[in-house]
């Protein structure tokens, strides 16, 4: 049986790799879904621990964190298409008007 | 019927006319201005002489009435409640303050009628009446330093109202500044009554002193000293007189209202209000005695001089505050008030009837220019008479009971008050003096005026009405008598230790006036020698006692005196020490390094805020792990991680039990 | 397994309010779009602001009149008078922003908008009832995804897209951080219930963790309150956001996260583990002392007067922060004090600067030069809000900042540390006249390039002047909310 912790190292590596595809990514598409990949990495961390503590809320939180994962999903490409239409376009790092 | 009256009415009226007038007055009408300024002191004298009415005649017994309104400041142990407090002594000068300031009004629709800014002096004046009221309704001592304050600033505003004129832009300041360190005084005296008594309300802290406290002495006389400072600010008595004369550069009903009969008196209001801790303070006493009967002398002999008509009074007005310190610091409380009162109807009067005398002259008040207005100024000449007489102390005039009484219990309070009575007797004499040549000299004998193309007018009826009303409360007001006023009082301001003086015997007091009434009526005489007639007696008088005149006429030079002891080393500190210093250094060299730190954060801002979203996020992602990092060095620090053992974090061990499920 | 046995009628007696706003933003979009499409923009624009704020009186009468506690699924949600009080002044806050809004021009959809609001304050609600870590959450995600629409509501504008996309993927990634952090803490607990976390904890030593988890979640929550290093979001989404929206993102939104933060505060200090609340309170402190030296100094430099109310927003969650690592009832009390007054100043500021953008088209010092010649009255209001921004008395702004130092110094166990921050809080709260100060130069000293009148609806004006009054007779009498906030 695989160790309870090989699912929480897993998830902790998914979760950076998103804060790192995060980072480094210029297109706003992709940055968008490193959102989502940070959120499925902690869905697997709440999986586990549900079930290390044989606890059903665990596994609740996680179709909260989706349902709201997916509405965060239509907020973030309405204002991704809002951005679109004002700047014509996808990079973040022409996304700079205001400063200081 | 209690329930039904509202106190709160009582400042809020006068403010909900400064509100309107303050903000709509510049583009309201003339008629529409002074209808407001006007209407809102009258509704509020009205609620006045309602609750006077309902508790002199029908329920006595429940005063004092006092109404918590809310909690104010609830900071810690200090609990200070928003407390309006009704009793006799409020009543009174409730009374005085709404009438005799109504009045006051009422005249000055006349006399600033021509004024710019009318609406501007309307709304200051019942914004005035706002504080006044509030500082007598107060029942605590830090809702009476509102009140103190504001009244303060009301006569700033009012004494500098001549916005074009730089002596009362400077005579407004002089005003401030000197206030200011009478306030100190009061303010510490506040504190010390709040470190010893924890409270500031003035019916709980009589409570806790009739109760015996243990508080020393030497604390009462603490708390009085402070406590007198303040008042002196205030009530112009020595050292701090110096900013009254120069007041009369604002508008003359000004004068009237806050500078003779009800601002000035807040100190002896003061007093009497806290009086229970000045009866435990000999010292305090002695010290308030000492300064009333020394002031009074003082400024009248200044007063004999002055050849402004408005000066004259101004130095009057602080010698009369005088006899009533003098009264306070023989714990005649009650006798103090009296003449309060009664100095309120006639030095209005006489500030009045000067203003209006000034108005006919067309703005000119030194007296040497006047003369021979007994025809042109017929109503103001008389109703002046009545004051002049009322001042003097002839009988049965006003002023005569209330100056009798003060002087009578002078007398009759130990050896310093035997001293003192006779400095006050002479101050009666040197009253009457100037207040007869003021008269003599202003309405008889023939015009010196130069400009003959003016010939002077009487005032409008809006003028003369408050001068005939007042005129005859002048002449009536202090028949009540004095025993019957001071019983009226006695629950308030009824002196707790029995004084030796109780039993005073009647014909030692009908002594004491009768020398009174002499002393006054040879100062009466010796003006008629002067003034009466033109003379050069008057000038060959004043080529005699040279010296004596010139310090007369220059007030002692105290004023040159302070300027020397006080302003000069303050002016050459602040210009070459602390401009040097604070300025060149501390304030350029503070805006300096803010201007410095401003661009520096600009700077660095500029790098950090720098609009691109993926450096933000580095940061924030940055900041969590300094943040992780802070927390982990704090931790280790706290020997927590010193075992620390990766196998027990993970897999981590999991007890079903632990959480309860 | 008590948190199961969910009593529906319980949640409905305790949510009425937020059901009140649910209902009225539909009934707003049903109106809007069903009876007024084919109205006027400024009528629309009426009708639904109007419907939206009778909807936060009414749910904030319902408040006021039903006091009590309660509880819901074993204190997942809580109602009691301090939830109460924050949810009241949450609604005040919603009505001043939406009678604000009368005038606004941004949007083509006003039901939308009005709806969306509504929805937010629904989030804001929640989230100070909430005492479970999934009720936190969500609710969380409720109100921030309303604002992130909100901030974009200016279509036209390239600013308020650019606001929201920041806002919007600075919160996203603050959301996934905080929620890595809620899921260690359920692994380490088994629980999401705050007062279960705090007894699970109680009981285990610190181990690494609950650091990490700590961290996490002071990500997230300080994301919300922008604090620093969390902040970056802030200047450039209050200045990019519609002005209104920007309002309510600095007051609302701000009350709610302080309440989650003083609730998630007592969960992570339990008083049996000095240690563990040590590390929390050492977290606190650092972003406290870092937000509000970043957060004036980088106010000095500002030439905006939205910017420079970002920056002094991040200072003032810095003063709330020290607030809460005090962490004692009178603390927790006088950072609510705080928050609610410090919310109520800003939408009134904000909405002077909503009217003088309209006028002038920025929001820049040059823009306000003169305005006491131009409008005495929004002048006067702008000097009420800033200095009791800055806490001056007698505005309520000094006694907010008067309490929290107080009760901080009163903490148990505050020692040269803590008086030494409150110290340089206050060293830093006078550097801060300094920035409002120009401000109000501009206001009353610099003159005006013209003389013309600045144009604001008669309503507006009201409003403000209503504000100001509040926040001056707060002052004068400030112990007016003490039956509602006990500060003891």
């Amino acid at each position: 049986m695989i160790p309870a912790s090989w699912y929480l190292i897993l998830s902790a590596v998914l979760f950076s790799l998103g804060v790192i595809g995060f980072l480094i990514k210029r297109s706003l598409i992709t940055v968008f879904m490193s959102i989502e990949l940070m959120l499925n990495a902690v869905n697997l961390s709440f999986v586990t621990f549900a079930h290390q503590w044989h606890s059903v809320k665990g596994q609740i939180f996680v179709f909260f964190v989706m349902m709201v994962a997916a509405a965060e999903a239509a907020v973030g490409l309405a204002i991704i298409i809002a951005i679109f239409r004002a700047r014509a376009t996808l990079n973040v790092d022409q996304v700079d008007l205001m400063k200081l | 019927m209690t329930q039904h009256l509202h106190l709160w009415l009582i400042p809020i009226l006068p403010f909900v006319g400064f509100l309107l007038n303050g903000m709509l007055g510049r583009r309201l009408p003339k008629a529409v201005v002074s209808t407001i300024a006007l209407a809102f002191p009258l509704a509020s004298f009205a609620v006045v002489a309602r609750a006077a009415l309902i508790f002199i005649q029908v329920k006595p017994q429940i005063l004092p009435w006092l109404i918590n309104y809310s909690d104010w400041i609830n900071a810690g142990p200090l609990h200070i409640q928003f407390t309006l407090a009704l009793d006799q002594l409020t009543i009174l000068m409730l009374s005085i303050i709404t009438g005799v300031g109504f009045l006051i009004h009422l005249y000055s629709v006349g006399y600033m009628g021509h004024e710019e800014g009318y609406w501007r002096y309307f709304s200051y004046l019942n914004l005035f009446l706002f504080f006044m009221t509030v500082l007598v309704l107060a029942g605590n001592f830090l809702l009476m330093f509102v009140g103190w304050e504001g009244v303060g600033l009301a006569s700033y505003l009012l004494i500098g109202f001549y916005l074009d004129r730089d002596s009362a832009a400077n005579a407004g300041k002089k005003a401030f500044v000197v206030n200011r360190i009478g306030d100190f005084g009061f303010l510490v005296g506040i504190f010390l009554v709040l470190a010893n008594f924890h409270s500031l309300d003035f019916f709980a802290i009589n409570n806790i002193i009739h109760s015996n406290s243990g508080i020393s002495t030497a604390t009462f006389t603490a708390i009085g000293l402070c406590l007198i400072v303040g008042a002196c600010g205030k009530s112009a008595q020595i050292p701090l007189y110096v900013w009254l004369p120069d007041a009369m550069e604002g508008p003359t009903p000004v004068s009237a209202l806050i500078h003779a009969a009800t601002m000035v008196t807040a100190g002896v209001y003061m007093i009497a209000r806290t009086h229970s801790i000045f009866d435990r303070a000999p010292i305090a006493l002695a010290t308030i005695a000492i300064i009333g009967a020394a002031t009074a002398f003082f400024a009248a002999t200044v007063g004999l001089v002055q050849t402004d008509i408005k000066r004259v009074l101004a130095y009057s007005t602080i010698s009369q505050l005088g006899y009533m310190f003098l009264a306070c610091g023989v714990m005649a409380y009650s006798a103090g008030v009296f003449h309060l009162m009664t100095h309120a109807f006639f030095k209005a009067l006489l500030f009045l009837g000067a203003g209006s005398v000034i108005h006919g002259m067309s703005n000119e008040q030194d007296m040497r220019k006047m003369g021979g207005l007994r025809k042109c100024l017929p109503v103001t000449c008389w109703t002046m008479f009545a004051a002049v007489l009322a001042i003097s102390g002839i009988p049965p005039f006003a002023g005569f009971f209330s100056k009798d009484a003060i002087l009578a219990e002078a007398f009759q309070a130990g050896s310093l008050g035997k001293i003192l009575y006779f400095v006050g007797l002479a101050t009666a004499g040197l009253t009457s003096f100037y207040m007869f040549r003021l008269w003599y000299l202003t309405f008889l004998g023939e015009s010196r005026s130069e400009d003959h193309d003016h010939h002077p007018h009487e005032s409008p009826w809006s003028m003369l009405l408050p001068l005939v009303i007042l005129a005859i409360l002048s002449v009536c007001g202090g028949w009540i008598g004095y025993g019957r006023f001071s019983h009226l009082l006695s629950p308030v301001i009824g002196s707790d230790i029995v004084s030796p003086t109780e039993a005073s015997s009647g014909s030692l007091e009908l002594i004491l006036s009768i020398v009174a009434v002499a002393v006054a009526a040879l100062g009466w005489f010796v003006a008629h020698l002067l003034y009466f007639k033109p003379n050069d007696r008057a000038q060959k008088l004043a080529t005699s006692a040279r010296g004596i005149y010139s310090l007369l006429l220059h007030k002692y030079w105290i004023d040159e005196l302070y300027h020397a002891i006080f302003v000069a080393p303050l002016k050459f500190i602040s210009q070459y020490i602390l401009g040097w210093i604070g300025e060149g250094v501390l304030i350029r060299g503070s805006a300096w390094v803010l201007a410095g730190i401003a661009s520096l954060t600009g700077e660095l801002l500029r790098r950090w805020q720098s609009g691109n979203l993926r450096s933000y996020s580095g940061w924030l992602v940055a900041g969590a792990a300094a943040l992780l990092l802070f927390a982990a060095i704090y931790a280790n620090h706290l020997g927590i991680w010193i075992h620390f053992d990766p196998s027990k974090v993970l897999p981590i061990s999991i007890n079903p039990n632990a959480a309860g499920h | 397994m008590n948190t199961f046995a969910v009593n529906y009628g319980n949640l409905f007696s305790i949510t009425i309010p937020e059901t009140i706003l649910e209902v009225v933003s539909l009934l707003v979009l049903v109106v809007d779009l069903g009876f007024l499409r084919k109205s006027t923009q400024p009528a629309r624009m009426t009708a639904a602001c109007v419907l939206g704020v009778i909807g936060s009186v009414l749910a904030g009468l319902w408040l006021l009149t039903h006091s009590g506690t309660a509880s819901f699924a074993g204190d997942a949600l809580v109602l009691n008078s301090l939830v109460a009080a924050a949810q009241i002044g949450i609604l005040l806050l919603t009505a001043l922003v939406l009678l604000l809004s009368f005038q606004a021009e941004f949007s083509r959809n006003p039901g939308e908008y009005v709806a969306i609001v509504l929805l937010a304050t629904t989030g804001m609600m929640l989230v100070a009832a909430a005492r479970d870590l999934l009720v936190i959450f969500v609710a969380l995600e409720l109100l921030s995804l309303s604002l992130y629409v909100l901030a974009a509501f200016a279509k036209s504008s390239a600013l308020s897209s650019e606001a929201a996309l920041k806002y919007y993927l600075f919160g996203g990634m603050s959301a996934a951080l905080m929620l890595f952090g809620f899921s260690y803490l359920y692994g380490l607990t088994g629980t999401t219930n705050l007062n279960g976390i705090a007894v699970s904890l109680a009981s285990q030593g610190l181990s690494p963790l609950v650091v990490v988890a700590m961290v996490l979640v002071a990500a997230g929550l300080g994301f919300k309150v922008a604090a620093v290093p969390f902040h970056l979001w802030a200047p450039d989404t209050y200045q990019g956001a519609p002005a209104p929206v920007a309002a309510l993102i600095a007051s609302g939104s701000k009350v709610a996260s302080f309440a989650v933060l003083v609730a998630v505060t007592g969960s992570l200090i339990p008083a049996a583990s000095a240690s563990r609340g040590a590390t929390w309170i050492v977290l606190l402190v650092w972003m406290a002392g870092a937000s509000i030296l970043l957060g004036n100094l980088a106010a000095l430099a500002q030439t905006s007067v939205r910017r420079l109310l970002a920056y002094s927003a991040i200072a003032h969650a810095g003063y709330m922060l020290l607030g809460i690592a005090a962490n004692t009832p009178q603390s927790g009390a006088a950072v609510f004090y705080y928050a609610l007054t410090y919310a109520l100043t800003t939408v009134g500021a904000f909405g002077v600067i909503a009217v003088v953008e309209r006028n002038m088209g920025s929001d820049r010092f040059d823009a306000f030069a003169g305005l006491s010649r131009r409008n005495p009255l929004l002048a006067a209001s702008m000097l009420i809000f800033l200095l009791s921004l800055a806490g001056i008395p007698p505005l309520v702004g000094f006694w907010a900042k008067f309490n929290l130092f107080a009760a901080v110094l009163r903490a148990p166990g505050v020692g040269a540390w803590g008086l030494g921050m409150v110290i340089f809080a206050l060293a830093a709260s006078a550097v801060s006249l300094y920035y409002y100060l120009q401000v109000l130069k501009r206001v009353y000293v610099v003159p005006a390039m013209t003389d013309e009148p600045m144009a604001v609806s008669a309503l507006e004006q009201l409003v403000l002047l209503v504000i100001a009054l509040l926040v001056a007779l707060l002052g004068i009498f400030p112990s007016a909310l003490s039956g509602w906030i006990p500060l003891g």
